[in-house]
């Protein structure tokens, strides 16, 4: 056992950046939720302050507008006594200035031990890694992966849904645009790992191509060794929201944005909201327990009814606070290594 | 067998005075025989060649041997290869190859006869363009023959043809708009119809675009995981069904003696190969290629696997940890590298005539336009050079035969633009017409052959590369097959320092 700040040459397999949840190992996952205890009542002391990362320089480098990420990794890194670079690059002007390898090596050359990046495209975290010498933590590529959220979500539904058998079995719904989210896919490796059974749902247009890795899903988990196959959750994806509802434990909706419309994936954001739409009525469908959360930034109105939104249900504030402490967790076992 | 004047240094560009190659695997697709022989070079010509088995026309040594020649040494040798496409970026794009560096790492490649695809900067849709292509060929010094292509459209804008006579003339043997699909399909007709008169063939980029708009990677399982936009099957698919359509249509009204000709360039879905083999089979003339990197690689590369697309067909990457890291730039390519099951339907449409040639589409490019994010990655893969040694993978595990891959890089090439390089079209060079028309291994035609070490692996470096291009997956990888030689029209194209080192019989 390890306390925390501890350095934790001792566990095997923690990698050196955290650039995507797919492929970590069910012992990393462990650690990060252990660590995040720990973490999490560290900062319900009146100072939430911890010396692991002392002298140490975390840079947070966002090529895409953010707030709560980018506000939740600096009081994360600052929590932990580090000291915080934040670069802010819009997205229009990184095309006529530095390449992303430049930008990054200049972050390393000016010294920085950790850097926190988030961009547009999916897989640049992967480029960056090539050419820092430090530790990257994905904080969102593309459409790609989004780590530190689906590990902060897991984290969360482990406190409510955990019991005895954990999230093994459990039904978890990930509602709405789930082509165009990071989120999803990274909660689809987390939460299946844990045992879950994820179903996504959306629109056609919006779940398209999913069913095919539901379906690699199955024939991999079905070839691998017994123990694997029965250690991860299943993927089922469809349109009809109703179904996917019935007996659900969670549902997390997602961000749906205009630009959908736009690319004539949708008629309307009217007729998104009609069919799509959680509401305290269509939640009555889940289990009566069940437990609904969001990623954020919320369109109140248009994915998700705001009275399902300030509902006792609703652990969207709380995936917030438990942001905090996962990336703490992530922070302090990242740095912890040479 | 003994060197090409081991003692005197030959230098590139040299005739071959005198070579023996004794008791090789020679493949001969001309007449179709395969098997052991003997052949002797002298003064840059073929003065020889002594078939030691005795077997009939086909070598008849069975499936076995075929595939896995037995002699003692593994010495391939073959008709000099010939690449239907290839961008050597010159002019324009100097700093990611020229004509002079593309056209050795063809002869370091085993290719003896390389098509220039005319998307350069500016576009090939001029006489001067086309003068201007050959001259920096001929000052290359090189013995690998050039030939150039023109634009279908001018300045490659997909608005109006291109100044076809005019290109011919000065010695075009086709036109492509490559790099784009003529986008307006009364424009593709027109080009056709136009090419016709000419006896030239129309080389399309089979692409939908509003289909394909912000792609990166094929859409399948590999690009829903990664969470990279995709480009659809039916994106080429559906434009490989259109440009059929208005072929039969320009066929049909076409004057006696200019039949039409499209050939569809870098085929890579299962869906394309079949409209083209009910195409064929209505006799419509059209043919087509496809690439080594869509025949061996797959979109499971752009997750990091490294498998061939011949071992992950029953089992796709799905996302689990892989042997590289994800998003390589050096495998992002237009058309994208497709599925496990493409790949194999490539190689089947290969194998039943269908696809009528391979062609490498080498496209180098600069460091620094390979070295950002996947998504702003240019596409292309640098492969004149990795083409032989991906094919004899896919041969080693008997997804194709040796025939099979001959045929595509010589025979098939040659059938696809048709008289243009027909022997008549050749000028007084007699032998070089000898050779194209029954091939290079008969008696007094000019040496055109590629000798390979069927046994040697080698390992792709960027050091290894003649091109200037060094944008592969396969960097860092082993394929079979190291070239010792390549003889183009008599002279040395390329050969392996070693090689050249050796002296007496081997």
């Amino acid at each position: 056992m390890t306390e925390a700040g501890e350095p934790l040459d001792s566990l095997p397999g923690w990698p050196r950046h955290l650039l995507d949840v797919a492929g970590m190992s069910q012992v990393a996952v462990e650690e990060v939720m252990r660590r995040a205890d720990e973490m999490a009542s560290v900062l319900a002391r009146p100072t939430a302050r911890l010396p692991t990362l002392q002298g140490r320089r975390v840079t947070i480098l966002f090529y895409e507008a953010s707030t709560r990420t980018r506000v939740s990794f600096e009081i994360a890194a600052k929590a932990l006594s580090a000291d915080v670079v934040n670069i802010t690059v819009a997205g229009s002007s990184v095309t006529k200035g530095e390449s992303l390898i430049d930008t990054v090596r200049t972050i390393e050359a000016l010294g920085s031990d950790v850097l926190v990046l988030r961009h547009s495209r999916s897989g640049a975290p992967y480029l960056a890694a090539q050419h820092f010498g430090g530790h990257i933590v994905n904080a969102g590529d593309g459409w790609h992966a989004h780590p530190t959220q689906a590990l902060l979500d897991l984290y969360t539904l482990r406190r409510h849904l955990g019991g005895k058998g954990g999230l093994r079995g459990r039904k978890i719904v990930i509602l709405g645009d789930i082509l165009h989210s990071r989120v999803a896919r990274s909660n689809v490796w987390t939460l299946t790992g844990a045992g879950a059974h994820v179903w996504l749902c959306g629109p056609p247009t919006l779940i398209a191509g999913f069913e095919g890795w539901a379906r690699a899903m199955r024939i991999g988990d079905a070839a691998s060794p017994a123990s694997d196959a029965s250690a991860r959750g299943e993927l089922s994806v469809t349109s009809d929201l109703d179904w996917a509802l019935r007996e659900a434990d969670a549902v997390m909706c997602l961000r749906l944005q205009r630009e959908r419309q736009e690319a004539g994936l949708l008629p309307s954001l009217r007729e998104y909201s009609a069919r799509y739409a959680l509401t305290a009525e269509r939640l009555r469908l889940a289990h009566p327990e069940a437990v609904v959360l969001h990623p954020g930034p919320m369109n109140e109105g248009t994915e998700i009814a705001p009275e399902v939104v300030t509902s006792d249900r609703s652990l969207i504030g709380e995936q917030v606070a438990n942001g905090v402490a996962v990336r703490m967790a992530l922070l302090s076992l990242m740095s912890a290594q040479a | 067998m003994t060197p090409p004047d081991a003692a005197e240094g030959l230098r590139r560009g040299d005739r071959v005075e005198r070579l023996e190659i004794g008791d090789a695997w020679l493949v001969e697709p001309w007449s179709g025989r395969e098997g052991r022989a003997c052949v002797r070079v002298e003064s840059g010509r073929v003065v020889g060649v002594e078939w030691l088995d005795g077997s009939g026309p086909r070598g008849g040594d069975g499936e076995r041997e075929r595939v896995e020649p037995s002699h003692a040494r593994g010495i391939l040798v073959l008709p000099g290869l010939f690449d239907l496409h290839a961008h050597f970026r010159e002019p324009g794009g100097e700093e990611a190859e020229t004509i002079a560096s593309g056209l050795d790492a063809a002869g370091r490649g085993g290719f003896t006869r390389v098509c220039l695809m005319p998307n350069t900067e500016p576009p090939v849709d001029s006489d001067a363009g086309v003068a201007r292509a050959r001259a920096a060929a001929e000052a290359s010094g090189s013995p690998v023959a050039a030939y150039v292509l023109g634009t279908s459209t001018r300045g490659r804008e997909g608005r109006a043809l291109s100044p076809m006579g005019e290109l011919t003339e000065a010695g075009a043997v086709g036109f492509s708009d490559d790099g784009s699909p003529i986008p307006d399909p009364a424009l593709l007709r027109s080009a056709l119809a136009y090419a016709a008169g000419l006896g030239r063939v129309v080389i399309e980029h089979p692409e939908e675009r509003r289909l394909t708009s912000g792609a990166e990677a094929h859409e399948g399982v590999p690009s829903i995981i990664l969470g990279l936009r995709g480009s659809p099957a039916a994106a080429e698919s559906g434009a490989v069904a259109a440009a059929l359509a208005v072929l039969a249509e320009v066929v049909r009204d076409a004057p006696p003696g200019a039949t039409p000709r499209l050939h569809l360039t870098h085929l890579s879905t299962a869906a394309s190969v079949e409209l083209v083999r009910r195409a064929k089979a209505e006799r419509l003339p059209v043919t087509c290629d496809v690439t080594p990197h869509h025949l061996a690689l797959h979109d499971g590369w752009l997750g990091g696997d490294r498998r061939f697309a011949w071992e992950a067909a029953q089992r796709p990457w799905a996302g689990e940890p892989a042997a590289a890291l994800p998003y390589d730039p050096a495998t992002r390519v237009n058309p994208p590298l497709r599925s496990p099951a493409d790949a194999l339907a490539l190689a089947a449409g290969l194998v039943d005539g269908t696809v009528d040639a391979i062609a490498t589409d080498h496209a180098p490019h600069r460091e620094i336009d390979k070295s950002v994010e996947f998504g702003d990655a240019a596409n292309g893969i640098s492969g004149i050079e990795t083409a032989v040694g991906l094919l004899l993978h896919a041969v080693d595990a008997a997804i194709l035969d040796l025939m099979t891959v001959v045929r595509a890089l010589t025979t098939g090439p040659r059938r696809v633009l048709g008289q243009a390089v027909a022997p008549r079209q050749l000028g007084g060079d007699a032998h070089r017409a000898t050779a194209t028309r029954d091939g290079p291994f008969t008696a007094g035609a000019l040496a055109d052959l590629v000798v390979i070490d069927r046994m040697e692996r080698w390992t792709v470096t960027r050091e290894s590369l003649a091109s200037r291009g060094k944008n592969t997956p396969l960097l860092g990888r082993q394929l079979p097959g190291r070239v010792l030689l390549t003889v183009a029209g008599g002279r040395l194209a390329y050969a392996d320092p070693q090689f050249l080192a050796a002296d007496g019989t081997t």
